[in-house]
């Protein structure tokens, strides 16, 4: 089975990759939009897929993707059983701070709720960090798009002082808390 | 239109008396005016005609009662009903003289425009204890009743029926609307120890479910004699959400009426006016003096609504009567006096009751097609308790547990400045849940958000730690050690479960700081913002009397040090200086205490 892996390629000057695996896709053309357009000091390029494996034919032309982000969209099973089914095809080393998950809807009752829960058990025993965004808003999208920015600047290696991946997944990595019982 | 059928009803009912002829003529000519316009208007025709529906009527088939129905619903759906006619209406819906589907049916489109006469309701009670309805009718009726609840004129008439209305708390069904109902309605007089037995046998086959649980503890407030089982003090929302068929529609109507005086609708969170405005109209509120319900000794019970100055309400602190809408008094600076003051266990119960209900319906149960796009209006409300907790100089409990859920779905942008203030009010908690409810959600956003972003989040834990350190050093003073955490919580804290709490706080930003600078290269605004923090941890002896000294991780100190600009070396200076004041002084007391 091809796996994505992250370091089998030489990276692109000032550039970095960005890879949005959305089953719904709908977020993922306006988050693409904003991430292109988002003023910054450094080439991105935005690749879209539904799931993963990837389609073989391009995996030569494919540059050396350095953030994967799984948008999950809370209010549809099919969403979260999408998002496991492609984490079989990455090798482990993405784990190592070059993987995030997006989550949407998450502020819409109780069935997201759970859903968010399973969300962040999955992230945390994976190392990676959860994310919310509010999908609706224009300024959702950016804000959103500005923080997978942040992310990626450090994962694609342009990081002033040197913090690796590794390390900022590390700070930011998911912790599932048990439910306290507030009294 | 129905006030041209009242002034024809109006003319027919003259007084007698001399009549001039021509004035006859006049009043003649008048009434066929009336009749023809009535005639051409197609609702004035269908509101009679459904007024006039009898028990027994066919209904399959009926094309005329169809049509009539649906001009009505046009009309309730866009405009809402006045007064008169959802007494009509809802006496044909619960008599069923329409039949079954048709009560559903009105019931769903009965969406008052101004107020709900409770002389409907009551009505509405009785055919409810008639019980000929089918169970979804009844339920869908209780519901109703609920979403409207603000809007019904006065509920004295609905307290005297308490009982009637409690005997429903057997049906499962209706069981947990029930409830709700009865929590907005028991007053202290309501509270009777076969109604807790009867609530503690429900309790008993149910299950300890959350609806029941709030109503016990209402009852345990008023009455704490009679309701000896133990419940937990922070109440959460335990109702279950009622309002969900007539939420669009009536935000809708009301957003239409918005130029007419309204009472108070705060189901829907329509928080319009400013709150310099919110004042005055809490001033309007049209709720009838209650002197005549409550008169037994002749004394004149005072509402909130009535007094305009700080002077009269302390005139008249004696005899001032609560709303029975808590969160009207958010925003007015002489309510919360009165609140403060007062202290009534049972009407903070009844305001973060209320409070965590909104809150919770207006941010975390988002509806999933994306209607509710009112940020500004959100704003505003929280602005407006805000405003409320700055003013009480202390939080409420329910915007804490509305915080710690929501912070693990926000996304870091979403109303930042208002998140971020409110944060900042939080009372003191022990230091085992700080992680999981703060610490966790706000590393996960602060490491992947802008520097502006972390900055602010360093000012916010800043202005926490000052509060605590405030209400310590407040607290301290009054009496004891034992710290207790809030005016309205029963938790009492040690000095030493208060400093492990604060060292945890400032290890945490310690660690945010220097991680911080590090990502951002030293950028030289999360550096003043961090300086400013350490400003209030290196003075801790000094100022709030807490024997702790903190020093800034390593992180923090050599940026500060090795900065560019003068500012922060400056600053630096300053806080290292402060440190040694503050442990030369402790060195000085911990001699003379030896000595003395």
């Amino acid at each position: 089975m091809a796996l994505l892996t992250p370091f089998s390629k030489v990276p692109e000057l000032n550039t970095a990759t960005v890879l949005l695996v959305e089953n719904e896709e709908e977020l993922q053309s306006k988050l693409a939009n904003a991430l292109v357009q988002y003023k910054k000091d450094f080439n991105v390029n935005v690749r879209l897929a539904r799931k993963l494996p990837l389609p073989v034919e391009n995996k030569e032309t494919r540059p050396r993707i350095d953030l994967i982000v799984f948008v999950v969209n809370l209010l549809s099973e099919r969403s979260l059983q999408s998002v496991e089914s492609s984490l079989a095809h990455l090798h482990s080393d993405c784990f190592l701070g070059k993987v995030c998950f997006l989550v949407t809807d998450a502020r819409c009752g109780s069935h997201t709720q759970e859903r968010l829960v399973s969300v962040r058990k999955l992230a945390a025993s994976h190392q990676s960090p959860v994310l919310c965004a509010e999908h609706r808003t224009v300024d959702g999208v950016n804000a959103a798009a500005v923080r997978l920015l942040n992310i990626l600047k450090v994962s694609a290696g342009m990081s002033p002082i040197a913090t690796t991946a590794l390390y900022l997944s590390s700070l930011t990595r998911c912790s599932v808390t048990s439910d306290l019982e507030e009294d | 239109m129905m006030s041209d059928l009242s002034s024809l009803a109006g003319l027919v009912s003259e007084p007698s008396g001399e009549i001039d002829s021509s004035a006859s003529n006049r009043s003649l000519r008048l009434a066929e005016k009336e009749k023809r316009k009535g005639e051409a208007d197609p609702f004035g025709l269908a509101v009679k005609y459904l007024s006039q529906v009898e028990a027994g009527t066919v209904v399959r088939g009926n094309d005329e009662l169809e049509r009539n129905m649906l001009v009505v619903e046009t009309v309730a759906l866009s405009k809402g009903l006045p007064p008169e006619l959802i007494t009509v209406l809802l006496d044909l819906a619960l008599s069923l003289n329409a039949g079954t589907v048709n009560c559903t049916r009105v019931l769903k489109f009965l969406v008052p425009a101004t107020v709900v006469p409770q002389e409907a309701v009551v009505k509405g009670v009785s055919w409810l204890c008639a019980g000929k309805m089918p169970m979804n009718a009844q339920v869908l009726f209780v519901r109703w009743v609920l979403t409207v609840f603000d809007l019904i004129d006065c509920k004295d008439n609905l307290r005297s029926i308490y009982g009637f209305i409690f005997s429903f708390v057997t049906e499962e069904n209706l069981c947990p609307f029930i409830c709700h109902l009865l929590y907005l309605l028991t007053m202290r007089e309501h509270v009777h120890p076969y109604r807790v037995r009867k609530l503690l046998d429900i309790q008993a086959k149910m299950g300890r479910q959350p609806f029941l649980t709030q109503l016990l503890a209402l009852y345990k407030v008023f009455r704490p004699d009679l309701v000896t089982l133990s419940l937990p003090s922070k109440v959460r929302t335990g109702f279950k959400n009622h309002s969900s068929t007539w939420k669009v529609a009536l935000s809708a109507v009301q957003r239409k009426n918005k130029g007419a005086v309204l009472v108070d609708q705060s189901l829907s969170l329509d928080v319009k006016e400013k709150p310099s405005t919110r004042k005055r109209k809490l001033h309007h509120l049209a709720i009838p003096p209650l002197s005549s319900a409550f008169d037994s000794n002749s004394n004149k019970v005072f509402c909130l609504q009535e007094l305009r100055s700080f002077k009269e309400l302390l005139e008249n602190i004696h005899s001032i009567e609560l709303p029975a809408q808590m969160g009207s008094l958010l925003g007015s600076s002489l309510a919360l006096h009165y609140l403060d003051c007062v202290q009534d266990e049972s009407a903070s119960l009844r305001l973060n009751f209320w409070l965590g209900h909104s809150l919770q319906e207006e941010f975390l149960l988002c509806p999933g097609d994306g209607s509710s796009d009112n940020t500004s209006e959100a704003r505003r409300f929280l602005s407006t308790i805000l405003f409320s907790q700055q003013f009480l100089q202390e939080g409420f409990s329910s915007t804490e547990s509305f915080l710690y859920k929501f912070l693990s779905v926000w996304d870091g942008s979403l109303l930042r400045p208002q998140i971020l203030d409110l944060l900042s009010d939080i009372p003191l908690m022990p230091s085992v849940y700080m992680h999981k409810l703060l610490f966790e959600p706000l590393k996960q956003l602060y490491f992947t958000s802008t520097v502006f972003f972390k900055c602010s989040v360093i000012e916010c834990l800043n202005s926490m730690l000052v509060k605590w350190l405030t209400w310590h050093s407040v607290s301290a003073l009054e009496g004891g050690l034992d710290i207790s955490l809030n005016s309205n919580s029963t938790m009492t804290m040690t000095l030493s479960g208060f400093m492990d709490s604060v060292m945890e706080l400032v290890r945490f930003v310690g660690l945010l700081a220097s991680e911080g600078l590090r990502l951002e290269n030293c950028h030289v605004l999360l550096l003043n913002q961090t300086l400013a923090f350490y400003e209030t941890v290196c003075d801790m002896f000094l100022k709030y009397s807490l024997p702790l000294i903190i020093m800034p991780p390593a992180g923090v100190f050599y940026p500060a040090l090795f900065a560019t600009d003068s500012v922060s070396v400056d600053r630096l200076g300053y806080i290292m200086y402060r440190y040694r004041k503050n442990l030369t002084l402790a060195k000085k007391q911990e001699q003379q205490r030896e000595e003395g």
